[in-house]
């Protein structure tokens, strides 16, 4: 056997030959005509005449397609000039009436010339049919001159237009509507007096009105064709047409110029260019009319003249250019239009000129791409463009402009998030006066329902991605910012992390493990020693903070107690059940391991503090409960009791005082919302014990916050007994049980009650911070209290403890804290006389004094008036 | 939470404090409101030391801002302010 023709018989040739072989081939250049075995070997296909025509050798160079109204028209130096034919040939159809439709149509064969319009492109892109040309009369008229022998029959086509419309006026259609039946609106838009567009539509109205099909495409002449016309006709008018390419100026003549029966001849292939627009719609009516079309054609050949002199008037360009009695010079010359343009604008006057003019640029404006795309097409454009900009959750992926929306509206969520989209795409895009008919509600609620189209498209949106679909068409119809829309947020640097999940997991598993084993140990060891730590906490807030994991573990829960607040909120907003756990689980209020609760260190950031409400909103009562327990007993640790204490803290900073504030106004308030809402008796009292059991009650009674706090429990706890004292009695137990504890708090606070006034030295400094007119507490609304140090909440503290206190307790309190009491009244009584400072300022201040430890005194069954002390009336 | 980028640590310091070293020899201090991948910070309550070389003595000046955006390309530092 022998394989590429070598003998394998022949002994140590066989590589050698394949060898030499190779060499041989590669000695002379490769032939890759031979390499075809003459398959590549083909005749020139010079018998495809159509190729010209094919790949375009028969277009000029240079010439651009122009779909819209002519672009070259509006840029010449002739566009003044036009605009100003435009308005005449506007103002003369308005006057004229009904002839105003062929007045319309001259205006449009001058227009075409005025623009210099090329036709060839056209022609040799949609048919070798020159009957299908799309402005067959534009071409007439500069034949014309060159034509005179056959004026009669370069005539025939816009008799029989004519004709129709003549036909049409009789059955009771004015010519100037046929174009608004049935058409949509932006079509209606187009003036039949105006050059270029309505030429495209033309046939559909002449079908319409012939074949009842109103958007029926071309290619479906109502009229039946005799088939045997199909057969022979078909692919006669080519080989002329490529005959003729060289002068295709003379083509739409010779076909025009043929009798009507000729044109039936061309229906067959109109029909298979769905795309040709006049003679289609034409070609069908002219059938229809059969033989009395001759009779109509020769009336009106003979009817000409008297038409002409009849229209002149009336302005209308396209009879002058098709009267036979033209010289050539007057109908192929600028200057001889324009000169009869000019005998037409003598009724106008300057002004209405001008407006005209303003008009017709305006409506150019508009008219230039209109009709460009049908409603559906526009449809599809805006339901595209609004998917990018609309989102199924607008919660999650629209959240700046959900709360943008809830400032404007002033709380108010009335409107749809669609309703609110449609209206603000209508309005940045235009649209808001409702266009044509100017009504806005139309066009809102078409917006509207795009939008809930957009919607639909969104939610479908990820499965497209999927298969890349959307991604292809993605920009296709102008340009899609790319941190604009919903679909492509800003997003954060996102770095590939190499470990796969399954490797993270694992990492993460061992951690709790370790962590877990660590906590047993810690937990045992630490209970101890947090128990013990009664001494006054130093400001070194990271000491707290190491004790409790560290700053950045902290840190680091606060950002998982934010991302599952927002879950639990986007479940609640979804109507979701909620489920909490992981959220309880990321406070660490159980967690035993640290030696300061993170939770608590949790509270040492203003963003822990600001979350709480929100926290608390997903919490059962048993889990607050607990946590509150939680933040009693470890409240020497927090972060915001060192800072608040005069003691730890003598030389607040103003940055700590707005953290107090905060403080207050946030957590306080849960705090008391909790108490007055839904605490009972023994919670309130076991917060209060926890609170006593765990820490230095005389030294959380130096800060404000502290002091605040204990106020709120005692005095809700006197509250919910003096309610039950009207109502259901409380147990013995229940009662011994509080008795005692107040002891209790009463012995821990007892010789150190007159420590709960902070030295005027702290005050002083605290008054003059935060009324200093600092950058970072600058509220107007605090000048005239900020001038004087608040000693309300103590006096508030005193009240509460001494109304729930015996006899006793309150000789105890006022034997400690006389020397305060008399302070304040001589202070008040100062501030009376002293001159220095604003009267109204002092009046005030020397009110509030008494006001604030009446407070006290008032428990007691006095009052201080008038620096003095008397029994309460 | 386990911190993956440099970022994140960033992120943990939302609505603190943080001292932002930036280029020509200035830095700001403030509370950390936003950030972005361009490290783009926006801070709150911020007071902005400029320092500069007077007749060869170092001399600085601050400015106040309530609120600030800096542009990320300035930014060569961001940590916790030493208190």
């Amino acid at each position: 056997m022998s394989f590429f023709g070598f003998d394998p018989t022949k002994p140590d040739s066989g590589r050698g030959s394949g060898r030499r072989q190779r060499d041989k081939k590669a000695e002379k250049p490769l032939d890759f005509e031979e390499t075809y075995q003459g398959f590549g070997e083909h005749d020139q296909e010079e018998d495809d005449y159509l190729n010209d025509e094919t790949f375009g050798n028969a277009t000029e160079l240079g010439t651009d397609f122009d779909f819209g109204y002519g672009k070259g028209s509006l840029e010449s130096d002739v566009a003044p000039k036009s605009y100003a034919d435009h308005g005449r040939s506007y103002a003369s159809a308005a006057v004229a009436g009904p002839p105003s439709g062929q007045t319309g149509y001259g205006a449009a064969a001058v227009q075409g010339l005025d623009d210099g319009l090329d036709f060839k492109p056209m022609e040799s892109l949609w048919t070798n049919q020159p009957m299908s040309m799309p402005m067959p009369q534009q071409f007439q008229q500069p034949q014309l001159p060159q034509h005179p022998q056959h004026p009669q029959q370069v005539l025939s086509m816009e008799q029989l237009e004519r004709q129709q419309r003549q036909q049409q006026q009789q059955m009771g259609i004015p010519a100037q509507q046929q174009g608004f039946v049935g058409m949509p609106p932006q079509q209606d838009m187009k003036p039949m007096g105006y050059g270029y567009s309505p030429q495209g539509y033309m046939p559909q109205i002449h079908q319409m009105q012939g074949g009842g099909f109103p958007n029926q495409p071309q290619s479906f002449p109502p009229q039946a064709v005799p088939p045997q016309n199909m057969g022979t006709h078909q692919y006669q008018p080519m080989p002329l047409m490529f005959n003729r390419q060289m002068e295709p100026h003379q083509h739409p003549q010779q076909q025009v110029a043929s009798p009507p029966s000729n044109q039936q001849q061309h229906l067959p292939v109109q029909q298979q260019l769905p795309q040709q627009s006049i003679p289609i719609g034409l070609s069908p009516q002219a059938q229809e009319l059969g033989p009395q079309q001759q009779q109509q054609q020769s009336q009106q050949g003979s009817n000409f003249p008297v038409q002409m002199d009849s229209t002149r008037n009336s302005a209308s360009p396209r009879s002058q250019a098709l009267s036979p009695p033209h010289t050539p010079r007057d109908s192929n010359s600028r200057n001889g239009r324009r000169g009869s343009m000019r005998r037409q604008q003598e009724p106008l006057t300057e002004e209405e000129h001008k407006r005209l003019q303003i008009r017709q640029a305006k409506v150019d404006k508009i008219l230039r791409h209109s009709g460009v795309m049908t409603p559906r097409d526009k449809d599809f454009i805006t339901r595209y463009q609004l998917s990018q900009i609309v989102t199924d959750d607008p919660y999650n992926e629209d959240f700046y402009f959900q709360v943008y929306k809830i400032i404007q509206r002033g709380g108010v969520v009335g409107e749809s998030n669609k309703g609110l989209i449609a209206r603000a795409y209508l309005e940045h895009s235009g649209h808001r006066l409702g266009g044509r008919y100017k009504r806005a509600d139309v066009a809102l609620q078409r917006m509207q329902s795009q939008v809930e189209k957009a919607v639909t498209v969104a939610k479908e949106r990820p499965q497209k991605n999927k298969e890349n679909f959307d991604g292809a068409k993605e920009g296709v119809l102008g340009k899609i910012s790319s941190t604009m829309n919903s679909k492509a947020p800003r997003r954060q640097l996102q770095i590939p992390t190499q470990k796969s999940e399954d490797d993270e997991s694992n990492a993460a598993a061992i951690d709790e493990v370790v962590e877990s084993l660590n906590g047993v140990e810690l937990s045992s060891a630490s209970k101890a020693r947090r128990r013990s730590s009664y001494a006054f906490r130093t400001m070194d807030q990271s000491a707290v903070l190491c004790r409790s994991g560290g700053r950045k573990f902290v840190l680091s829960l606060i950002e998982s107690v934010y991302s599952e607040v927002l879950e639990l909120e986007a479940q609640l907003r979804s109507g979701k059940s909620i489920d909490n756990k992981a959220l309880w689980d990321a406070l660490h209020v159980a967690d035993d391991s640290y030696e300061v609760s993170p939770f608590i260190s949790i509270l040492s950031f203003d963003k822990g503090v600001k979350i709480m409400p929100r926290i608390l909103n997903f919490l059962d009562k048993a889990q607050k409960l607990r946590l509150l327990t939680l933040f009693f007993s470890e409240l020497s640790h927090l972060n915001i009791i060192v800072t608040s204490s005069y003691k730890t803290n003598p030389h607040p900073t103003d940055v700590q005082l707005k953290k107090i504030e905060l403080f207050q106004s946030v957590f306080l308030k849960i705090i008391v919302s909790f108490l007055s809402s839904s605490a009972e008796f023994l919670e309130v009292i076991s917060l209060l014990l926890a609170l006593i059991k765990d820490n230095n009650v005389s030294f959380i009674s130096t800060s404000k916050i502290g002091l605040n706090l204990i106020t709120v429990l005692i005095s809700r706890a006197a509250l919910i007994k003096q309610d039950i004292n009207r109502g259901t009695v409380l147990s013995s137990s229940e009662i011994s049980t509080w008795n005692e504890i107040y002891d209790k708090l009463f012995t821990a606070l007892e010789t150190r009650l007159a420590l709960v006034f902070p030295p005027e030295e702290y005050t002083n400094r605290v008054v003059a911070i935060s009324s200093s007119p600092s950058l970072l507490s600058a509220n107007g609304e605090q000048t005239a209290k900020n001038h004087y140090y608040d000693h309300s909440y103590i006096w508030q503290f005193f009240a509460s403890l001494a109304l729930s206190g015996k006899l006793n307790h309150q000789r105890v309190i006022i034997d400690e804290i006389r020397d305060e009491i008399f302070g304040t009244i001589s202070k008040a009584e100062e501030l009376a006389k002293s001159t220095t400072v604003d009267e109204q300022v002092a009046l005030y201040q020397r009110d509030k004094m008494y006001q604030d430890l009446n407070l006290f005194l008032n428990v007691m069954g006095l009052v201080a008036r008038d620096g003095e002390i008397t029994e309460l009336k | 939470m386990s911190s993956e980028t440099p970022l994140d640590l960033l992120k943990l310091n939302l609505d603190e404090r943080v001292y932002v070293k930036l280029r020509g020899a200035r830095e700001l201090t403030g509370t950390l409101q936003a950030f972005d991948s361009h490290c783009n910070i926006v801070l709150s309550d911020a007071t902005e030391t400029i320092y500069e070389l007077v007749d060869g003595e170092l001399k600085s000046r601050t400015k106040d801002s309530e609120m600030i955006f800096v542009r990320g390309d300035t930014v060569t530092l961001v940590t916790t302010p030493a208190e």
